[in-house]
């Protein structure tokens, strides 16, 4: 993708006006998305993304320029514009490139440029007749495949001239139930670092049609959600989305290093239930959000975040690291060339426990079961989260007696943690697309089944 | 060079057999740089362009985008276009258009983006921060201040002869702002002021962040409210946001898809008396303003709901031509790739004659709702439920008594349209194409762990 003398010039070009730090992230992405909608095969789309950015550091300020223009030229063009924002600082001498590639395209059966949009569609077609089978209630199925090969190269001054090619591929579906009146949507959305070999080995298109289908099926028939302060038991998988909006999201280097987070200077402090262990794990192989090096050209690693309820690491990139003056955890992660990275996610859980699940709802109460949850969002400073339970259930005396619909759930990431009163034996993971200041990544969430003692129902 | 370059893969695709193609290329450039705590903390330069192709072989329409210019994606894109379109279903109504017989002149704003140094974009960002930081000590941090500079161009060639060009945004833009901490004993909270226009010079600096630490202080010691249906005004920038979740309510596509409850519902009042949503893509100084859509149609004014009449959906050449009506001009695509969808233009609530203080006045008791959160998950654009994280203030005898937080306002935004009972004066469009005015709601379910 770019030679080493070329790369050599461009960092040190980038350097020239005294940036203690630069770096080159080239990135060539082949991308193929179809949708099917009304049972039709509405398009089939064939994407080659492709540009390159160039970072500077001075000190812990970060300059950040980036083109599609990757030739010699248009690189060195760009490491001058970075360099003009750098009069005077520390400098630094380039250390001598020892390449490597970390990609392991063996792991991949099926590259999916190698494989023909017709039988990419018809996964989507099986998981549309499945989700209209469920029931005639089911007025409209929209089913997304979209698969990438990404490319990457990162080199930098310190000696890093990493590759790796990241395959990735998901499928979508959302279902829409209607009895003319009101409309309720239920959806699916599995994926994972793998070629076409997921639907060999992890993902069954008519499960998730039909997993889809009855969601929305269900909520249609289901009562509003009360509203108030109850005890919640939140359903493993798509579950941990409170995990990564309550915490994860706070023990990230972005918010951490500037004192903006509530979990800011509490390494090894009790910020959480002592039955509550989390982890990030870049390693898992094939999973949605592991990476072989993250976008710094760092080997990734697996974290442990909580160890009974104390907390023991945060999430770091680079700059991060220097803000913090704490090494990098290979959690330096961008949506593409268009975005500097940042501390991000990658797959991130509560591991399992010790709980009985059946137990949890029998104990608990009146309250809600959130069976599967929608997304959510989280103001680190503050701590305050918000996220949509999609399938909710209402629990009285210990039984579950009806579904409910349009539940919402907020409250404040440390009171949560501290709140959490069981946790079930089956850790499970679910995929995620988070937004945040380097853009859109993939991301797991997981967690086994939860109870958390009282949190605030938003609902009607 | 983009132009030969697009000839030539016209050329190609005709060559290979595609019988009419479109091309769609956008250029854009950005500078932003933000503060922290009095110095700057990072820079960032860029020059981008994409090329989107999209043509038809035996009817069906078959896509593809690159980012790299050279021989290879000229092969890709058309080989890749020829195999979408021999797979697609879709539409007979999808195709390629030769434009319209004129199209209207838009004035385009004046900016100042080159004009302005470098170095003065960067003082204006610190001197933000620091007017900010300097008007209370209970402003504990800065969360950042930032400039943004963006502009850029889309171009649409086809090979029926149509080549259009526009700005986006028409005469470029520029925004500041800053977001900052406050905190007073236990209550900590966040809160920041954006401001976008044209000219950097029009930006005042010290305006933007003292508007952003009194946003922040009125909320310092909120707490929640207990359980209930409270009257409620959401504010201008609330409703802004509310609106932009639900605008695909008024898409003819979402319509046709059953993916909106209005479907078939034009002539049908949706709304109370005193609601007019407006589509205005000649709107003077308009950040979504613009000449022609994403198909090539002229763009032109309308009302989408007229004193709570629904007029109109808004309509692509595609999704007109299925329901037997003309295009609104409101094609669109998210970037240059991909098919044409439906898109509002500049979106805004026709203002009322009321400002926020008589809102609250005639309300008398309830909730001023000034931030929703988590739109993106706990709003529902098919069912039109929404389940939202909330900010505000408690309303007493039509003044804000105290800041609320931790709440959860629930509704529907399809009741909510009915149960408007007065739209304010105070339009605001917060650098968007969709605007709202502050609005008197009616009433919401609430949710919170406050106190009877």
């Amino acid at each position: 993708m770019l030679d080493r003398n070329t790369a050599a010039q461009v960092l040190e070009r980038a350097v020239a006006s005294g940036g203690d730090f630069a770096e080159i992230f080239l990135e060539d992405k082949r991308s193929q998305g179809l949708t099917l909608r009304s049972g039709r095969l509405e398009s089939v789309r064939t994407n080659r993304s492709h540009g390159a950015g160039i970072r500077v550091f001075d000190g812990t300020r970060a300059i950040y320029v980036y083109t599609n223009d990757t030739g010699r030229d248009g690189l060195l063009r760009c490491a001058e514009q970075a360099a003009a924002a750098v009069a005077g600082g520390a400098g630094c001498k380039p250390v001598g490139f020892s390449p490597w590639s970390a990609a392991r395209l063996e792991e991949i059966r099926l590259l999916p440029t190698d494989v023909k949009a017709a039988r990419k569609a018809e996964k989507l077609r099986a998981a549309d007749a499945a989700a209209r089978a469920v029931s005639p209630e089911i007025v409209q199925v929209n089913c997304n495949y979209m698969d990438s090969v990404q490319d990457v190269l990162i080199c930098n001054t310190e000696g890093v001239f990493a590759a790796d090619t990241r395959v990735r591929s998901r499928l979508t579906v959302s279902a829409v139930a209607s009895d003319g009146h009101e409309n309720q949507t239920g959806s699916d959305n599995p994926g994972a670092s793998m070629g076409f070999e997921l639907f060999d080995e992890r993902v069954d298109p008519e499960k998730s049609g039909r997993k889809a289908a009855e969601i929305a099926r269900t909520m249609l028939h289901a009562e509003n959600c009360p509203a108030g302060v109850f005890p919640v038991v939140i359903d493993g998988g798509f579950g941990g989305v409170i995990f990564h909006e309550a915490c994860g999201h706070s023990l990230e280097a972005t918010s951490v290093a500037y004192g903006l987070s509530e979990f800011s200077g509490k390494l090894g402090q009790q910020i959480a239930a002592p039955c509550v262990s989390a982890v990030d794990d870049g390693t898992i192989p094939g999973e949605w959000g592991s990476l072989h090096i993250d976008d710094e050209g760092m080997p990734t690693t697996r974290l442990v975040l909580i160890e009974n309820g104390i907390l023991t690491n945060y999430m770091i990139d680079k700059l991060g690291g220097r803000r913090m003056n704490m090494a990098p955890t290979g959690s330096g992660r961008r949506e593409s060339y268009a975005w500097a990275p940042t501390s991000r996610m990658r797959n991130t859980y509560i591991c399992a426990g010790h709980d009985d699940e059946a137990e949890m709802i029998a104990t608990m109460g009146t309250g809600l079961y959130a069976k599967t949850m929608g997304g959510g969002s989280v103001n680190p400073a503050t701590g305050e989260f918000n996220f949509a339970v999609m399938e909710g259930y209402w629990v009285e005396d210990g039984k579950i007696v009806r579904p409910v619909r349009g539940a919402s759930l907020i409250g404040k990431g440390g009171e949560v943690l501290r709140r959490i009163d069981r946790v079930g034996r089956t850790m499970t993971m679910a995929q995620g697309m988070c937004g945040s200041a380097s853009g859109s990544i993939p991301t797991n969430v997981g967690q086994p089944m939860i109870r958390v003692s009282s949190l605030t129902v938003g609902g009607k | 060079m983009m132009d030969a370059y697009i000839a030539k893969l016209l050329e190609a695709a005709k060559a290979a057999g595609i019988e009419t193609a479109e091309v769609c290329f956008a250029e854009s450039e950005s500078f932003s740089a933000e503060a922290m705590e009095g110095r700057i903390d990072s820079y960032e330069v860029s020059a981008t362009r994409a090329l989107g192709i999209r043509g038809t072989v035996g009817g069906k329409m078959g896509y593809a985008l690159t980012e790299a210019f050279d021989e290879t994606a000229i092969d890709m894109m058309v080989n890749a276009v020829k195999e979408s379109a021999a797979l697609a279903e879709g539409d007979e109504q999808d195709e390629i258009f030769g434009g319209d017989a004129a199209y209207p002149e838009l004035a385009v704003p004046e900016n100042d983006i080159d004009r302005v140094s470098a170095e003065e974009k960067l003082a204006l960002v610190l001197e933000m921060e620091k007017a900010a930081k300097a008007v209370d000590s209970r402003i504990e941090k800065s969360q950042g201040a930032y400039i943004a500079t963006g502009r850029g161009s889309v171009q649409i060639v086809n090979s029926l002869g149509l080549n259009l060009k526009r700005e986006t945004p028409l005469g470029g833009m520029v925004s500041a702002g800053v977001y900052l901490v406050g905190r007073e004993g236990d209550s900590a909270v966040t809160g920041g002021k954006s401001k976008a226009g044209r000219k950097v010079c029009d930006l005042d600096p010290r305006q933007i962040g003292e508007e952003a630490a009194e946003e922040t202080l009125a909320k310092l010691g909120g707490s929640p409210v207990s359980p209930g249906v409270y009257r409620a005004v959401i504010r201008r920038d609330a409703m802004r946001s509310l609106l932009a979740t639900f605008c695909g309510v008024f898409s003819a596509e979402n319509a046709q898809q059953k993916l909106s409850l209005l479907s078939g519902r034009e002539g049908e009042k949706i709304a109370s008396d005193c609601v007019t949503l407006m589509d205005d893509p000649l709107l003077p100084d308009g950040f979504a303003s613009m000449p022609f859509d994403a198909e090539g149609s002229a763009c032109f004014t309308k009302a989408v709901i007229d004193g709570g009449v629904l007029t109109t959906l808004l309509h692509s050449r595609k999704t007109a031509k299925k329901q037997g009506v003309a295009t609104t001009g409101n094609a669109s695509r998210a970037g240059v790739g991909g098919p044409v969808h439906v898109a509002p233009t500049n979106l805004f609530f026709k203002p009322g004659e009321h400002d926020l203080a008589t809102l609250l006045s005639d309300m008398d008791d309830g909730l001023l709702i000034t931030e929703l959160g988590g739109l993106h998950a706990g709003a529902n654009a098919v069912s039109g439920d929404f389940s939202l994280i909330a900010k505000g203030f408690l309303v007493v005898n039509g003044t804000c008594a105290r800041p609320v937080e931790q709440i959860t306002v629930a509704g529907n935004f399809y009741q909510l349209l009915k149960e408007i009972k007065a739209v304010g004066s105070d339009l605001e469009f917060l650098g968007g194409g969709i605007g709202s005015p502050s609005v008197d709601v009616g009433s919401l379910s609430v949710s919170g762990a406050g106190k009877k």
